[in-house]
């Protein structure tokens, strides 16, 4: 190592920090600590909020079909209904007429 | 992999908050800069805690941290078109008089005609004291490129300073040191 070289040493020491560096990175530090646990609530609370929302939605849905599987099942019962009626009449009627020729 | 070391923050910004600073004045030649990228570059270890190893470590991160975000910054301010290397003791006050001589303040000032990959390896050579294999690895470079930016960023120093401190150059103090050109 030559002179220039020791020269370039000593003109490279370390410089000391500025004396709030460490007060003010430690007041960053706590501000974005507060400011993270803000937004993970924040971010939890948003969660929440959503998966309430699409459960609802689901269950929402779920209800509605329900509702459709049941007016179908009253549409289909009404004409088993109806048709079980027509059967009767007509059997009924069946049944008179053949009375009425055994006579 | 699990490791014993249990990383004390406090401790370590009392430990390298000097480096850190020093590494990102010299490299922007801005004070007001160089003690945000400080705060930024130990911010950004505090969230990288758990994933520092030991000590070691814990100096080589803040040393590439600290040269990354220094460019990323000179960049940024290049873009928006600032001269970002101004003389550090006319803006910012620091006196030329606190140098052992005026051939080291003068040097500090020389730097910043250099370009960054030259400049960054001549601090980590000469203000960290690394091998140049190690500013490879901290810079993240292939050895070859960091012997070529020391070698030539030595000599255009060299040179600078032969014409820009001819009273040294006459005293004949550095005569055989500022022309043979070794790193």
């Amino acid at each position: 190592m030559d002179e220039f070289e020791r020269e370039m040493r000593q003109a490279f020491e370390r410089r000391p920090a500025p004396p709030g560096l460490k007060r003010k990175l430690m007041e960053k530090r706590r501000t974005r600590k507060s400011y993270d646990s803000f937004f993970t609530w924040q971010r939890l609370a948003a969660s929440l909020v959503l998966t309430a929302v699409l459960a609802g939605g689901f269950e929402w849905r779920n209800i509605q079909e329900r509702r459709k599987e049941e007016a179908a099942r009253e549409q289909v019962m009404t004409a088993l209904r109806i048709t079980s009626h027509a059967l009767n009449r007509m059997n009924a009627r069946l049944a008179s007429r053949r009375r009425g020729t055994q006579d | 992999m699990a490791h014993d070391w249990q990383p004390d923050f406090e401790h370590l910004v009392d430990q390298h908050q000097s480096m850190v600073f020093s590494l990102a004045l010299r490299m922007t030649g801005d004070r007001g800069l160089a003690e945000e990228i400080a705060q930024d570059v130990f911010l950004e270890l505090d969230r990288n805690l758990g994933r520092i190893e030991n000590a070691d470590h814990a100096c080589f991160w803040l040393r590439r941290v600290a040269m990354s975000r220094s460019t990323d910054a000179m960049r940024r301010r290049r873009v928006r078109g600032i001269d970002l290397w101004v003389e550090m003791e006319d803006v910012h006050g620091v006196a030329t008089e606190d140098r052992a001589t005026p051939l080291s303040a003068r040097l500090e000032q020389l730097l910043a005609t250099l370009s960054e990959p030259q400049r960054a390896a001549l601090i980590l050579r000469y203000q960290e004291d690394l091998t140049p294999e190690e500013i490879a690895n901290t810079l993240d470079q292939p050895l070859a490129t960091v012997k070529s930016h020391l070698q030539r960023g030595l000599k255009l120093l060299r040179a600078r300073a032969q014409s820009h401190l001819k009273e040294y150059v006459r005293d004949n103090k550095f005569a055989g040191g500022l022309t043979d050109g070794r790193i």
